[in-house]
């Protein structure tokens, strides 16, 4: 009896009730400085951004979205099969009206400057207008802006942790009124980051220095490599990583004799479907890596310790985890190599 | 008499002393960046890298000296001075103080093809993204030609077409990357609407070079040429100028000039337009003067500004075009401004 009552009282304990708790409506959330009140949970979503797409399908909620826009890549092997009839309004930015046709009660978007205030889209006073509900990824309105020195890309104040990512699934889960999917989501990703730090995590009192190429303008030129307040800081402090780019810039460029300066001892490079840039390609940055005159001798490259992760693993989103994981592994394997 | 005897000494001076020191603004250029590396390796690797020493330079050094920067500053010289070059005969040819190859349209023009390569796979893999810039140069240089109704009389028209042409080739280049590329965050404006020197190599630079240094001896064989088409066309042909034929050779030449730097670095603006007014100012209205000063004028000024785009904001790097405006238009102004009365 007595280790009956120990377990009731330790699973109250152990999971918060609140959460778990069936949604009040009508029930208001505070999101990048604007309020919404939701008096039921949506049934009709437009999703910008293919991290909230991601969300919705993780959290079961595929039958809700009507239309989706900015895809990055392919969706990950296990919601293919649910994502694949979902509707695409467009590869890039959809039309303010493309959305506003789907008649959703809930729009949310990746990123500000699809719906924030010089929203690319539309701003949320305009959806607001049409009764429209709107939601802003708070991994990216939390203390990121675009500042005067930093480029199109933004800035961050404090770093990013996947800590808000797991407020996202909080909020989302609750406007829906499914907690316990919530809840079942952010306990699975604790124990993989749990994991990957308990395999990956990279001891020692000097820490393996690192850089995230993501692409560049020319191939030759300057490359847009990961600051270290962003997704791939959050990455790097997982793994015991240090990012050799001091920079609160999101994606800054700059140039290749600095980071040669820095003598990297692991290079990430960035796969992505886009063919905007000639540096987009995988095998086109790595063989730039090897054949220059200058990069060949940079210490990653020299020892081979060039890992590939998919491109949107390295911008706030649930796929972070799978970033940290992917060169957990990778360098495992360098490190079994030698 | 006298005065003119002064005169060219004065500006025969000038060109000396701009000779003398491009190469040691070159030098220069090249032991600046975000690596420290001493003088003395400077030295030693540019003279191994011109194959007067062989010296025993670290490998990193001697690829970021010669490979990166000589490179680079080499192209820097040529593009500025090149560009500014195209600039003193387009506003000589057409008698317009607005006319630069930026305003023509020829740069919009290479923007385009060189998205048109880049996005669109147009001949995928045969054709570098270098190469449809060309194409999209010498495609706007036609088509520039051809609304402007030949190369009449009018001139004028042809930098209402430039202007027409420029719109259109920025329409399409803008249509062209918001439809056909993936959504992974465009970052920035596109590099070819800015312009930029960083990864050039020496491929660009020697190609730059070859053909601004034939551009430049062209255009010197018709320096006398062009001081009779300032007075007007009517007063040249009586001159003894034939018109049609050293239009087309001059403007055939500025166009090739233009496109091979814009394939290399992106459409820089300013320069071309800027560069040839302050020459005159300070040397007169004479082609076989102004174009040495203004092509020495140009490369001094381009290597200036490519070294501030590197060190006004520590290990980052700002757009070319950004760096000749920012810094050359209240120059300009200033410059205007003194000699309003002249």
């Amino acid at each position: 009896m007595k280790s009956a009552s120990f377990l009731l009282m330790s699973t109250i304990f152990l999971f918060p009730l609140v959460s778990l708790a069936a949604t009040d409506y009508p029930f208001t959330v505070e999101n990048c400085g604007v309020k919404e009140t939701f008096s039921h949970a949506p049934s009709r979503v437009v999703t910008i951004g293919q991290h909230e797409t991601e969300l919705m399908l993780v959290l079961g909620l595929d039958k809700k979205i009507t239309g989706t826009a900015v895809w990055f890549g392919a969706l990950p092997e296990e919601l293919k099969q649910q994502g694949k009839s979902l509707k695409r309004l467009a590869e890039n930015a959809p039309g303010f009206e493309a959305v506003a046709a789907q008649r959703p009660e809930l729009v949310l978007a990746q990123y500000s400057w699809h719906i924030g205030p010089q929203g690319e889209v539309g701003t949320r006073q305009q959806f607001e207008q049409l009764g429209i509900k709107t939601w802003i990824s708070p991994a990216d309105c939390k203390a990121k802006t675009v500042t005067a020195t930093s480029n199109g890309d933004g800035a961050r104040s404090e770093p990013y942790s996947i800590d808000s990512i797991f407020d996202e699934i909080t909020a989302m889960a609750r406007i829906f009124d499914v907690a316990e999917r919530g809840e079942a989501l952010k306990h699975k990703l604790s124990e993989r980051i749990e994991a990957v730090q308990k395999r990956d995590r990279i001891k020692g009192s000097s820490p393996l220095k690192v850089v995230y190429w993501f692409s560049s303008a020319r191939l030759k030129g300057d490359p847009w490599v990961a600051g270290n307040k962003g997704a791939p800081g959050w990455i790097s402090q997982t793994l015991g990583l240090s990012n050799i780019i001091d920079s609160d810039e999101e994606w800054p460029s700059v140039t290749w004799e600095y980071i040669v300066r820095a003598q990297p001892d692991i290079i990430v490079i960035a796969d992505m479907d886009r063919r905007l840039y000639p540096a987009d390609d995988v095998e086109t940055k790595k063989r730039f890596l090897e054949t220059d005159p200058v990069t060949r001798e940079i210490p990653a490259v020299r020892q081979g310790h060039i890992a590939v992760v998919p491109a949107m693993s390295l911008n706030p989103s649930l796929r972070n985890v799978e970033a940290a994981e992917l060169i957990g592994q990778q360098i495992h394997a360098f490190d079994q190599a030698r | 008499m006298k005065k003119h005897a002064a005169l060219y000494w004065r500006n025969g001076l000038i060109i000396f002393a701009g000779v003398l020191s491009l190469p040691v603004m070159i030098v220069l250029a090249a032991s600046v960046g975000d690596m420290p590396v001493s003088f003395a390796t400077t030295a030693q690797a540019i003279t191994n890298g011109l194959g007067i020493t062989c010296i025993d330079v670290p490998a990193v050094e001697a690829g970021i000296i010669w490979q990166y920067r000589m490179s680079r500053a080499v192209m820097a010289a040529c593009s500025g001075g090149g560009l500014a070059l195209c600039g003193l005969v387009l506003q000589s040819l057409l008698r317009n103080p607005l006319a630069d190859p930026y305003l023509l349209g020829i740069s919009a023009g290479a923007s385009t093809g060189a998205v048109c390569v880049m996005l669109l796979g147009i001949g995928s893999g045969a054709i570098t993204t270098g190469a449809g810039a060309f194409t999209g140069a010498c495609v706007a240089f036609s088509l520039i030609v051809v609304l402007s109704g030949g190369m009449r009389e009018n001139a004028s028209r042809i930098i209402l077409a430039g202007i027409a042409g420029t719109q259109l080739f920025n329409a399409l280049t803008s249509y062209i990357v918001s439809t056909a590329a993936n959504a992974e965050q465009s970052r920035g404006v596109m590099f070819w609407l800015l312009g930029s020197l960083s990864g050039v190599r020496w491929t660009d630079a020697m190609l730059s070079l070859v053909v601004v240094a034939v551009g430049l001896l062209i255009v010197i064989c018709y320096a006398r040429s062009l001081d009779t088409f300032n007075v007007g066309t009517d007063v040249s042909a009586t001159l003894g100028t034939r018109v049609m034929l050293v239009r087309t050779i001059l403007l055939l030449t500025t166009a090739l000039i233009t496109a091979v730097i814009v394939s290399a670095i992106g459409a820089v603006g300013f320069v071309g337009l800027v560069i040839p007014h302050i020459t005159r100012i300070i040397a007169g209205h004479r082609h076989l003067i102004t174009i040495p000063v203004a092509f020495l004028a140009g490369g001094h000024f381009m290597i200036l500004a490519d070294l501030i785009s590197r060190t006004l904001i520590s290990h980052q790097v700002l757009p070319i075009g950004v760096v000749t405006a920012l810094v050359g238009a209240p120059v300009f102004v200033l410059i205007l401004y003194r000699n309003r009365e002249k």
